[in-house]
């Protein structure tokens, strides 16, 4: 089965904190926690692990900075803002999505979904490292083979080799085959005997 | 205080009736624009107006060239431009590409090679031949347009006559030399060892940050001055 996406409310608002809750039952998102305190949440942050935290607007509308620097443990989570007050736009930025109290589960759960997708793929986010089977296909590229024989040898589709050297650029900021070539060298992925520059 | 009108958001707004000296208190940055228009100093008092008419310029094209490099979001409207009046833009265009040349890409070069100094051989080879590449297909880019593009829009200029319809054939051609800087810029911050001096490392950081920015606006002026001025005139056929 798949696993639960955990989720931790922060909302001064029983009412507000109860509803999400109930909204969720029966989808894929665990309401592991629930507060009023977002201090409290980043106290036991470790033994809650929530993939979501869903803020109430109240919380951050007198914040000075954006709420990634205001609690940077928050840094890899995905960030719902709750709207329930008129929120600034420096605020709103900082979040992934943001949802309003009178949007319908549905709409509630589609911008989850894509805050959590967009998380996914943002620059900011944890991990620059790349997995091991981009590396395969980055040794591949950087050895000049083509997408459709980089597929046909790692027995792949040509559309996830594609997929893979997104990622790849995505992550390491490189985009021509040259540039890569030199990362797979500079990083021993490769050796200078296996490629001609 | 400020010696410029700006507006709602804070940004500059240029005319001709500033002062030239005005103009740099927007952005020390457009000195370098002079330089290649080879306005030469002592620039006194004089206004935009008066400079242009000095240099046989047309207002107009110098305020937009100024607004590219200024405004990041700014797209130039250049209905009011006559071909002829490019002739200013070639020769800004032609200076930069001299600098690029002659200071900005050699300096780039040193730079790399003053902050490999501590890597081992085969690091700092596989380095310097990709930025060689790189430096290869900048100079192919440049020569192209200086033996094709430029000489085409100067016969226009100087005998005011189309006979040929090629401006759209160049835009076509004409190649993207920021990707590869950029992976550069990717190299120098996140991959290279750690034996590299951050000093050097820094110093080297800005001149590519330097050139990533100026080919950009390069290619800009090209593709949104240059390139719709001259189609317009082989539509119209002057």
């Amino acid at each position: 089965m798949k696993r639960l996406v955990r989720v931790a409310v922060v909302e001064p608002s029983d009412i507000i904190c109860e509803g999400v809750k109930s909204l969720f039952v029966g989808s894929e998102y665990d309401v592991v926690c629930t507060t009023t305190n977002i201090n409290h949440l980043i106290d036991r942050l470790p033994t809650y692990s929530p993939d979501v935290v869903i803020v109430g607007s109240q919380l951050v509308a007198n914040l000075s900075q954006g709420v990634r620097y205001a609690y940077p443990n928050l840094q890899g989570v995905v960030l719902i803002l709750l709207s329930t007050t008129v929120c600034d736009d420096e605020i709103v930025r900082y979040f992934d999505n943001v949802v309003n109290i009178y949007d319908s589960r549905e709409q509630i759960l589609r911008k989850m979904e894509s805050a959590i997708e967009q998380n996914q793929t943002n620059p900011y986010s944890d991990s620059h490292d790349l997995s091991e089977r981009e590396r395969d296909v980055l040794v591949l590229v950087a050895k000049g083979m083509a997408n459709k024989e980089i597929a046909d040898k790692l027995n792949i589709s040509i559309h996830t080799v594609m997929s893979h050297r997104k990622n790849i650029a995505h992550k390491t900021g490189i985009k021509s085959v040259a540039g890569l070539t030199v990362y797979a060298l500079l990083n021993n992925l490769l050796d200078a005997a296996d490629v001609n520059m | 205080m400020k010696s410029y009108i700006t507006d709602t958001r804070n940004r500059a707004i240029l005319s001709k009736d500033m002062k030239i000296i005005e103009l740099l208190d927007v952005d020390y940055r457009l000195l370098s624009i002079f330089q290649r228009l080879d306005i030469q100093l002592p620039y006194g008092d004089i206004s935009v107006e008066e400079m242009c008419d000095r240099y046989d310029m047309s207002i107009e094209l110098f305020l937009m060239i100024c607004r590219v490099y200024i405004e990041s979001d700014y797209r130039p409207e250049v209905e009011r431009l006559k071909v002829q009046d490019l002739s200013h833009l070639l020769k800004y265009l032609r200076a930069s590409h001299q600098y690029y040349l002659e200071s900005l890409i050699p300096r780039i070069a040193r730079g790399i090679e003053q902050v490999l100094q501590l890597c081992e051989k085969s690091q700092r080879a596989i380095l310097q031949r990709f930025y060689s590449g790189y430096v290869d297909d900048v100079k192919a880019h440049l020569r192209y347009e200086e033996n094709q593009m430029f000489p085409y829009v100067e016969s226009i200029i100087e005998s005011g006559i189309v006979d040929q319809v090629k401006m759209g054939d160049f835009v076509d051609n004409h190649t993207d030399i920021c990707d590869k800087i950029d992976d550069i810029k990717s190299i120098v911050i996140k991959y290279l060892p750690e034996s590299c001096s951050t000093q050097q490392r820094c110093d080297l950081l800005f001149d590519i940050f330097a050139l990533r920015e100026e080919l950009a606006k390069h290619t800009m002026l090209e593709m949104t001055i240059l390139a719709p001025v001259v189609i317009n005139s082989e539509f119209g056929r002057l």
